[in-house]
């Protein structure tokens, strides 16, 4: 007898939770940042999304504008490969953000203006990428 | 010529490592001891080897050997000693030989502890052992070999340096403490691999692996909480978990590690539960090696993923090849592996035991679909769809409160059956407490999860109370004793019940301070030097502007003085922006640093960035958050330590 409830009281478990995750899955919170698409510049400037989207891409060189008044207050160009994005964002930057970091931001498009909350920027290339040259030596060009 | 030995020393163990297995094998075939003699002595060696390698490599670096391009990659000449220490498991070949030393490490204990125990289970375990270091050998001497040289044509006269989020006390303690933990969960699953090869089904190996499962669960544990520590006080983004697909990684083997813990007790005193316990030791093994692959393919964008490499295909074929090994195995001891003995009564401990376990499986598979579902809508779909904290929180906190209940529930509940007295005695009190922390919630308005959260916090603290109050009043009525002689003799009696009670107040601690993400609050501001901010009840003075050169960066410190609204100071906070390689003659090869600076009390946090910083104007950009009850987690984690140590305390005997 117990053993048939215990049984049917996992198997309620089970399905009440797997019920929970699904609807959740499907129904992600209203403000549209348990879920959201990730999209390329290209696919952002194809599609129009206008949804909440995360954007990846690469800060163009050259394009990022500080105000002078608000230091907080910044605006950019994401780029991935020839095709550019404009990005206004305003609040703290991370350490890393400067011209060519491959960043990830997070808001909506409109009207050819992507407008941030959201900024991370990707891995510190330079612990993983190449060796530094300034201080090194390349043999061929001694 | 150290990086030459290094790179022998893998190749040896690879070799030896191949040759333990036929030997081992042969013994297996023939049960000639001499073979089991031999292959014990092989596995030694292979473990030794792979040792000296890490210690040669770890030399390397403290001598900072350019010449290895994984020491020019990861230090350079101005990282502090511990920091060129600690690069060691910075970057991916070498946290892969780190994987391999504890592994090598906790081998030989086991080698010399078990010398003559378990003659049945030993040459299979060593064999599971062996394997996994092979794997790890495979992978350190080919794919990312540490002791690699840099490019013939290059002379490095420095190193790229470790990156400054990395230097930072917390940091250098926490992935050594995790890989404690992670890599321990090898030792368990090779027992139970030996168990289901030999068909052993008596509680044999559950016995010769509950304290060692207990020290590893303990560093996994402290390995994961540390990690939100460094989080918080480093990242700068004001929280502690992100549910980042690392995090997750870490968390995921550490839910089916708990089960584990708890249902092996059930086997021990019940012999129930049997294959159940091996499906999720095999469970959380696997996960141990997943999530090394997570952090490693760079499969998921995240922010602790390296640049993707090819070992992706290679650890997740071992997780396959894993899984499938396994689970054949229990398929094929399926029946042998049956209890005989069933539960009894649904409201009796060991199905309150079973109940925990349900739920820690299912959280662990509501974050593993969270973790992979990029990946799934990606291959469905097309699109890449992006799962954020959000999406989690929403998911667990539910489950994980009802979790939060059966911590409450489970220790009350009296093996094979609960009678009705029994449950009104035990629960009236706890019950109570819940529905007066209820109601105070709701008169300072609370509403929601946080209301649910704080009454069972009540509850659960009631009942572990409880069962402490009991315990010392039954011994005060025979012995006589004190009421803290009696504490501690009782706990002395049963450690590991009342360490694993100490061990929950661990985790309501902690549930204290998640509840109180719930009231976090932010402001950023620029502010002139001799100016205030005001924010919630404080007043931010900005009174110094200091600047510092040590050795490895340039820092400018703010000095903050923050003012109650009783107009008195209660402290200085001095969040720096600093710049590493400040010496760097290219601008753009210099990296700042934000340091933060935080002011800690049992109510709440106050937090400060420095984000940025107008020199001339003597302005600096400051970004303050203010997080309610945070130190209660912290709390929590030391409490949760503390607990475990007192179960695993060794008894006199």
């Amino acid at each position: 007898m117990a053993r048939h409830k215990i049984l049917i009281a996992i198997i309620g478990i089970s399905i009440i939770t797997a019920f929970w995750i699904t609807y959740v899955t499907l129904n992600p919170d209203q403000n549209g940042t348990g879920m959201m698409k990730f999209l390329s510049v290209y696919e952002l400037r194809a599609t129009q999304e206008s949804s909440r989207v995360r954007l990846g891409g690469k800060v163009a060189t050259g394009s990022i504008i500080i105000s002078a008044t608000d230091k907080l207050d910044a605006s950019f160009d994401l780029a991935q490969g020839e095709a550019s994005i404009p990005v206004k964002f305003y609040g703290t930057r991370p350490d890393l953000f400067k011209d060519d970091a491959e960043i990830i931001v997070e808001g909506n498009y409109h009207s050819g203006m992507f407008n941030a909350d959201q900024l991370q920027v990707k891995c510190a290339s330079r612990y993983e990428g190449t060796l530094r040259d300034e201080s090194s030596y390349n043999l061929d060009e001694l | 010529m150290i990086p030459v030995f290094g790179g022998l020393s893998l190749s040896l163990a690879l070799g030896l490592s191949f040759i333990a297995f036929i030997i081992l094998f042969l013994f297996i075939r023939t049960g000639d001891y001499r073979f089991y003699l031999a292959g014990w002595r092989c596995v030694v060696m292979v473990s030794l080897f792979s040792i000296l390698a890490t210690l040669l490599l770890l030399n390397e670096l403290i001598q900072s050997n350019f010449d290895v391009d994984y020491v020019a990659h990861y230090t350079s000449l101005e990282t502090p000693l511990l920091y060129k220490v600690t690069a060691l498991w910075a970057g991916q070949a070498g946290s892969l030989l780190f994987w391999l030393f504890i592994l090598s490490i906790y081998c030989l204990i086991v080698l010399f502890q078990n010398r003559n125990k378990y003659t049945q289970l030993m040459p299979w375990v060593i064999l599971v052992l062996v394997s996994i270091q092979f794997f790890f050998l495979i992978i350190t001497n080919f794919v990312a070999n540490p002791f690699s040289p840099t490019d013939v044509n290059f002379i490095v006269a420095n190193g790229n340096g470790l990156n400054p989020l990395l230097q930072n006390l917390t940091m250098s303690i926490h992935p050594p403490t995790l890989y404690l933990g992670y890599v321990g969960f090898s030792v368990p699953f090779a027992f139970a691999i030996a168990a289901l090869i030999t068909g052993d089904t008596s509680p044999l190996w559950i016995r010769s692996i509950r304290r060692w499962t207990l020290i590893v669960w303990m560093f996994q544990s402290a390995g994961v909480i540390l990690g939100g520590w460094w989080a918080y006080q480093e990242l700068g983004w004001g929280g502690y978990w992100a549910w980042d697909p690392v995090e997750n990684a870490s968390f995921m083997p550490w839910l089916t590690g708990t089960a584990f813990l708890h249902s092996i007790i059930i086997q021990e005193k019940k012999d129930m539960l049997r294959m159940w316990n091996i499906v999720l030791i095999v469970l959380t093994f696997s996960l141990c090696i997943f999530g090394t692959f997570l952090t490693r393919s760079g499969v998921m964008s995240s922010v602790h993923s390296f640049t993707a490499s090819n070992l992706g295909p290679l650890f997740l074929g071992y997780v396959f090849f894993n899984l499938f090994i396994s689970f054949g195995l229990i398929i094929y001891r399926k029946s042998d592996f049956k209890s005989k003995r069933r539960i009894k009564s649904f409201t009796s401990r060991e199905s309150g035991f079973l109940f925990n376990n349900v739920i820690f499986v299912i959280i662990c598979f509501a974050v593993f679909w969270g973790t992979i579902f990029p990946v799934i809508s990606e291959a469905v779909t097309g699109t890449k769809i992006t799962v954020g904290a959000p999406f989690f929180n929403q998911v667990t906190i539910p489950i994980g409160l009802f979790l939060l209940f059966m911590t409450g529930v489970g220790p009350i509940l009296v093996w094979r059956r609960t009678s009705k007295q029994a449950f009104i005695r035990n629960f009236s009190l706890p019950i109570a407490f819940g529905l007066v922390s209820l109601l105070g919630g709701i008169i300072i308005g609370m509403s929601g999860y946080v209301i649910i959260s704080f009454a069972l916090i009540g509850f659960v603290t009631a009942v572990i109370l409880e069962e402490f109050i009991r315990g010392i009043r039954s011994r005060r009525k025979v012995q006589n004793e004190t009421v803290i002689t009696a504490l501690i003799s009782m706990v002395r009696k049963n450690r590991s019940r009342y360490g694993g009670y100490i061990v929950h107040l661990g985790i309501v601690f902690m549930f204290v301070g998640f509840t109180g993400r719930a009231f976090n609050q932010e402001l950023e501001f620029s502010i002139k030097k001799g100016q205030s901010q005001k924010f919630g009840s404080y007043q931010f003075e900005f009174i110094s502007l200091q600047e510092l050169e040590r050795p490895n960066h340039f820092a400018w410190v703010a000095g903050l003085n923050v003012w109650n609204d009783q107009n008195e100071i209660i402290t200085r906070l001095s969040p720096e922006k600093r710049i590493y390689f400040h010496r760097d003659p290219n601008p753009d090869r210099r990296q700042p640093h934000s340091e933060l600076s935080i002011f800690s009390t049992v109510f709440k946090d106050i937090y400060s960035i420095f984000s940025g910083i107008d020199i001339e104007q003597e302005i600096a950009y400051i970004k303050i958050m203010i997080n309610p009850l945070v130190w209660w987690v912290w709390l929590g984690g030391w409490v949760l330590v503390a607990g475990t140590l007192i179960a695993l305390w060794p008894h006199k005997e």
